[in-house]
């Protein structure tokens, strides 16, 4: 388990992961918050691509750590603009 | 019991508790290993019948450089179909084969091996898939001629390996009752401090079933050096083994499913019997469960002064002043449960695995299978038998009540001389009443549901 920042993680070809993420846990809200962000949203290739449960929860608020939990990984990555998305999308 | 339900929480995830783990020598350079999960089983289960679960990976963990972390790993991975989804019924007649119709709900497993060697990348080897699991013994019209339906799961790989996986009957026994009740043992009752009158042992969980793994592996695939081991002084006849059960970080339930995300998380470890549940305390049981025994350190404080050692002389006035009096770190335990007896201890034994404090079930493999197995294993002059493996007829609850009570000190400590009910403690539950097999998987058939508890 590597921490990784946001950008290198984005890098990497995730970036379906953190968007489904929201959406497979946390429901509806912050689906439609993701998706209003059309600098985050996937494409049909990057949304093929992820395959099984994908899960998303807030380590840290105060420091922005976040984790994923997918296939048999996790992620750990510091992003305070999307713990502030999630927590915004659970009011 | 030997691990059963012995932590806070795996007691409310039986399908991921580990039970007992066996390993003993078999014919033909072989070792057998057997663990075991769903403690307590009753045998009328229906109509849900016992289950491993698809979403717990399983592990056989072997260990042959004594740092407690696995050398090679078998891992079983399950997968549940119903064939007939317009049934509410396990079975629509009866299951005479392992592909019979009747047969709606079935399970079959992956099996993969995993090899890791320093300085190497780990290799993972799938050794079989859809291996077929056998019913559970339902009754004589549901599962009739259960032993040849369950000696269809037996399958032989041309790599080694001999591999069985499913229902059989509770092999450990013990007088939970008794034990339990505040340390009531034999034949000490009406020496108590709340006495009560002589009598004999009561098996508490005879009659019932739980899911057992069964793998045989050649020796030689087993040892560091890839050899038989044919010297008992050697380190490289030396392994230990434990099995653990993990499940998936996340998980998440929503209206019938289930979905589970990220890496694995032990939640139940077993390598000697009874450690957790009567070395560890309630507060740490769980913590336990879920590291390797490359942690142990953190535990050996509750070896060492062991609660148990300090309990029986208050429970038993008069009856432990040695063990009273002994106010040193017992240095024998720590040697049997978690470094291996080094030789010099016993004229011609040793199960070392080095300085690393391991719980594992240390097995040296170079004494052959006794002709004639001593109940007492070790404490009997038996070197095939616990602490030196563990074969499923050792009486492990009265050798471990005996060493605690310090019946085997004086090896490592002249200065000490055991009390004289040291020797005398009694589980009272042997011979046990269980039918044991003699080949393969050698755990008994599991109890049927028509027929347990009898009319």
């Amino acid at each position: 388990m590597h921490p990784v920042t946001r950008r290198s993680f984005l890098a990497t070809g995730s970036a379906g992961a953190l968007a489904v993420a929201g959406a497979a846990t946390i429901g509806g809200p912050l689906a439609s918050v993701a998706a209003a962000d059309t600098a985050d949203e996937l494409t049909p290739a990057q949304a093929a691509a992820l395959s099984g449960p994908t899960m998303l929860q807030v380590l840290d608020a105060a420091t922005g750590e976040v984790e994923i939990l997918v296939e048999e990984r996790s992620i750990v990555f510091t992003d305070k603009h999307l713990v502030a998305r999630v927590l915004r999308a659970t009011r | 019991m030997s691990s059963h339900r012995e932590a806070p929480g795996i007691s409310k995830d039986p399908v991921a508790d580990n039970t007992d783990t066996y390993a003993f020598v078999t014919p033909n350079d072989t070792v057998t290993i057997i663990t075991s999960y769903l403690p307590v089983q009753a045998p009328a289960g229906g109509p849900n019948f016992y289950e491993f679960g698809d979403d717990v990976l399983y592990e056989i963990h072997i260990d042959n450089d004594g740092d407690g972390k696995p050398n090679i790993t078998y891992q079983f991975s399950f997968e549940t179909v119903n064939t007939n989804p317009n049934t509410f019924l396990y079975n629509t007649g009866p299951i005479t084969a392992l592909d019979d119709p009747t047969w709606n709900r079935r399970q079959t497993y992956k099996l993969r091996k995993v090899t890791r060697r320093p300085g190497r990348r780990d290799r993972t080897d799938v050794i079989g898939r859809g291996i077929p699991t056998p019913p559970c013994n339902i009754g004589p019209r549901s599962t009739p001629n259960y032993e040849d339906l369950a000696a269809g799961a037996v399958k032989s790989f041309r790599t080694g390996e001999k591999v069985f996986a499913g229902q059989r009957a509770e092999s450990f026994f013990v007088d939970l009752g008794s034990v339990f009740d505040l340390g009531t043992l034999r034949p000490f009752q009406d020496r108590h401090l709340i006495r009560t009158p002589p009598g004999a042992g009561v098996d508490s969980i005879e009659q019932v079933n739980v899911h057992s793994l069964v793998i045989q592996v050649p020796m030689a695939h087993l040892t560091r050096d890839g050899r038989v081991p044919r010297d008992p002084m050697s380190p490289n006849s030396v392994i230990g083994v434990w099995g653990a059960a993990s499940r998936q970080k996340g998980m998440s339930r929503g209206s019938g499913y289930r979905r589970s995300a990220g890496p694995w998380q032990q939640v139940s470890r077993l390598g000697n019997p009874l450690f957790n549940e009567v070395i560890v305390p309630l507060d740490r049981k769980d913590e336990w469960n879920a590291v390797g025994p490359d942690k142990e350190s953190r535990f050996a404080q509750y070896v060492a002064r062991p609660e148990l050692a300090a309990l029986l002389p208050v429970l038993y006035p008069r009856t432990f002043p040695n063990l009273a009096a002994y106010d040193k770190d017992r240095a024998d335990l720590l040697a049997i449960l978690l470094t291996g007896i080094p030789s010099g201890v016993i004229d011609g034994f040793q199960n070392f695995t080095g300085t690393t404090q391991a719980d594992l079930l240390r097995l040296n493999m170079a004494y052959p299978a006794s002709a004639n197995p001593n109940r007492l294993g070790l404490l009997g002059g038996d070197f095939d038998g616990f602490p030196n493996g563990r074969r499923l007829t050792d009486d492990v609850v009265t050798i471990e009540l005996r060493a605690v009570a310090g019946a085997v000190l004086p090896r490592v400590d002249n200065t000490f001389t055991p009390d004289g009910a040291a020797n005398l403690i009694e589980d009272g539950t042997f011979p046990p009443v269980r039918q044991f097999l003699d080949d393969f998987p050698y755990i008994g058939t599991p109890y049927s549901g028509y027929d347990v508890p009898a009319a």
